[in-house]
């Protein structure tokens, strides 16, 4: 492939990753995980608070990338920020990871490294969670960049590859915990890929010098993020300590427990409901003929030993994540990385199976076909189906219907007297509270209650708002004046608003001109 | 004191007699039980219990015994079905009222968004002892603006008894109702006609709070014969 091809060929694949990453950020309505790490980028912005919290939350890339982000767009404050300038964070370290890939052409050549972007820029997966506030396409970026440096320093040992592998390992770990998962399959398919090539290990000697300038680079980044720019000592020390809470949480039962083929089940073929099919099995299957390829690649071949790397560190750390019962979705990220390098491997050893331009011109057409129609699946994942059921990424997501509720609520502040100073009652549990505070962040009066023992007599709310176990129990405060409504948070999860009477009726006469009688 | 208790004891003697003469729902002069046949129920957890004044209770109970007028018998069973929406999105019209009541997939008709209806006619104008609906069950939800009409004429322009009417802002535009909201179950929701004389059922909703789209499982018009 010469150059003007492959310059043209990775533009085209760039414009339309960046079209299913950018396009309609706001569709989706904020999953309360990502309610949760909007207000902690909100506190940070606004104040400059920050520290990190070993118990939840994960590490504070996120938080510390999405400054700059906010800053260009003129939100300067929690209430001025929105869904879009949030998840344009992602979006863009989606896009990012697919130009990382380009470390990787002196490595495995420019034919794998353009199928391997088409793999990562159409994958559903991958563009479902490049549009998605949370820490997971931020890992992704950041791991394809610590292998890439890794294997640009094993081709060309220097002090900037040493240095750019120990900061990309650096913002792995401080973007999240789960990230020693990766750095462990990478340990383990480095020292199996050694001990399978013994020529590789006595051209190139391990340079201590380097190694300590990686560590040290990787060390200083995340000694940097975790306490806060130094201001708090202990983040980093929490950082370590984390390991113990999530390592707990990870064989814990509950609602994210899944069988082990969990992952590998979604990928390769999920129907929910009366939904689409959904499968990435094109990207699996090709994954599958890369390894093989891998291995059957001539030892003087020197992309051999970075894809038998890959189909080792895919292998580890699919099996890693498949054994832990604490599944999400956004998981798959790190290890499916390997599977889409693998995936480019695959599509250029098929392409060059055969000498004949006829079969080769239809693996061509064929691979078309298929990476279109995971174009297609990840234009409906993004765009069609967002926050529906029936697709399969959708977990634990916020109604749309729950955008009703935030209407309703704008509605009535805007009759109200106090407007966005209205004074509203959550009560609610901690589950069925998310992402309430994201959207009721530019209300002044808002308090937060988990059950109607804290919160007392309605008094002057105006507004309260309640999971379904708490306004079973607002009987004996509430009087038949208050107008309730149910919306639901996410399915089989309501929440019920109850408004009180005047402004009940001040809010049908504002609709209607008066209130109609039947 | 010795009065006095006379007096109770006089005074509950005449309590006991008349809770034992006041007459049980199922001796009711001329009630029978109406007989359901439910579908399984296909979620459980949700919802919680809810006993608010402005929302159907929940007791987590079973609905009990409905009683009905001997000689009550089911009327809409594959009786045409005609809608605002009559190339639905999922299913078919007739899946009103072919007698299936499951909540799996394939058993429901799913209409477009925004306020819809579908109209049963029952072919005769009959006294209307209970409508039964299941808009859908396999996941907890209410339906938005629930609204039950009952007429002998087919347009719905004279003769309207309004049964049931939960817009409670009148966002579909038919009045403001003081009817609850109420969480679809594997029971279905009942309404009682009280006996008007109608030939058509016409049933309104405007989406659900999972989405804009209207269903429906399956409606059940138990009526008496004409005299």
């Amino acid at each position: 492939m010469n150059k003007k091809a492959f310059a043209g060929l990775f533009l085209l694949i760039v414009i339309g990753a960046a079209a299913f990453r950018l396009i309609d950020l706001g569709l989706r309505p904020m999953h309360h995980d990502e309610a949760n790490q909007a207000l902690k980028c909100g506190a940070l912005l606004e104040r400059g608070e920050y520290r990190y919290d070993k118990a939840d939350h994960h590490g504070p890339s996120l938080y510390y990338l999405s400054l700059p982000f906010a800053r260009v767009l003129e939100a300067g404050t929690l209430a001025a920020l929105d869904e879009k300038t949030l998840r344009l964070v992602p979006a863009c370290f989606g896009l990012g990871a697919i130009f990382l890939l380009l470390l990787l052409v002196p490595i495995i050549g420019k034919e794998r490294v353009v199928w391997s972007a088409l793999g990562l820029s159409v994958s559903p997966v991958m563009v479902y969670f490049s549009r998605f506030y949370i820490q997971e396409t931020l890992l992704l970026f950041f791991l394809a960049g610590f292998i890439a440096a890794l294997w640009r320093y094993h081709l060309n040992p220097s002090w900037g590859w040493a240095a750019a592998a120990g900061m990309f390992a650096g913002m792995m770990y401080a973007t999240k915990e789960t990230s020693v998962i990766a750095f462990g399959s990478i340990a383990a398919a480095l020292l199996l890929t050694r001990l399978m090539t013994t020529k590789a290990r006595e051209k190139k000697g391990t340079r201590w010098a380097h190694l300590f300038v990686g560590v040290a680079c990787a060390v200083f980044v995340s000694l940097v993020l975790f306490t806060s720019f130094f201001q708090n000592p202990r983040g980093f020390f929490d950082s370590i300590l984390s390991f113990r809470i999530y390592f707990v949480r990870a064989g814990e039962t509950g609602f994210h427990v899944h069988p082990w083929s969990y992952y590998l089940q979604t990928l390769a073929f999920s129907k929910p409901g009366t939904g689409p099919v959904w499968s990435e099995a094109l990207i699996l299957i090709l994954a599958v003929v890369g390894i093989a390829a891998s291995f059957k690649l001539r030892p003087d071949k020197p992309e051999r030993l970075f894809l038998i790397f890959v189909s080792f560190y895919a292998a580890i750390s699919t099996g890693a994540y498949s054994l832990i019962p604490y599944k999400t979705p956004w998981n798959v990220l790190p290890f499916y990385l390997g599977f889409v390098l693998l995936a480019g491997n695959g599509a250029t050893a098929l392409l060059r199976a055969s000498k004949s331009r006829a079969v080769r011109a239809a693996f061509c057409l064929l691979l078309a076909a298929g990476f279109l129609h995971l174009a297609a699946q990840a234009r409906s994942a993004a765009l069609v189906y967002p926050a529906d059921p029936r697709n399969p990424y959708v977990y634990a997501q916020t109604s749309p219907g729950f955008l009703q509720l935030v209407q309703r609520v704008e509605d009535l502040a805007a009759i109200h007297p106090d407007r966005k100073k209205m004074f509203i009652k959550v009560i609610a549990g901690p589950y069925e509270t998310w992402p309430l505070p994201w959207y009721l962040r530019r209300f002044g009066r808002v308090g937060y209650w988990t059950s109607i023992d804290e919160a007392g007599r309605p008094g002057a709310a105006a507004v309260i708002i309640t999971d379904t176990e708490q306004a079973g129990r607002l009987e004996s405060l509430l009087n038949s004046s208050f107008q309730s409504e149910y919306y639901e948070l996410r399915p089989n999860v309501f929440l019920v608003l109850h408004v009180r009477g005047d402004l009940w009726d001040e809010y049908l006469k504002s609709r209607t001109g008066k209130v109609n009688e039947r | 004191m010795k009065k006095t208790v006379v007096f109770l004891l006089g005074i509950s003697a005449f309590a006991g007699i008349l809770a034992f003469a006041r007459p049980t729902p199922a001796q009711e002069q001329g009630k029978e039980e109406l007989k359901l046949l439910l579908p399984k129920p296909m979620f459980i957890g949700t919802p919680r219990n809810i006993n608010s004044p402005n929302l159907e209770k929940i007791t987590g109970k079973p609905r009990g015994a409905i009683f009905v007028p001997a000689g009550t018998k089911l009327v809409s069973l594959n009786k045409p079905v005609t809608a605002s929406d009559m190339q639905p999105v999922i299913g078919e019209v007739g899946f009103v009222t072919d007698g299936e009541k499951a909540g799996e997939d394939g058993y429901f008709v799913e209409f477009g968004p925004g306020k819809q209806h579908v109209q049963v006619d029952l072919k005769a104008s009959q006294p209307l002892q209970a409508i039964l609906v299941w808009h859908y069950h396999s996941q907890a939800r209410v339906y938005r603006d629930v609204v039950v009409q009952v007429s002998d004429d087919k347009d719905f322009v004279s003769g309207v008894t309004t049964i049931f009417n939960n817009d409670h802002d009148n966002s579909s535009g038919l009045g403001i109702g003081k009817d609850k909201e109420y969480i679809e179950t594997f029971e279905g929701k009942l309404f009682d006609p009280r006996g008007t004389k109608a030939r058509f059922v016409r049933l309104w909703s405007n989406g659900n709070t999972s989405n804009d789209m209207n269903h429906y499982v399956e409606v059940e018009v138990y009526a008496t014969p004409a005299k």
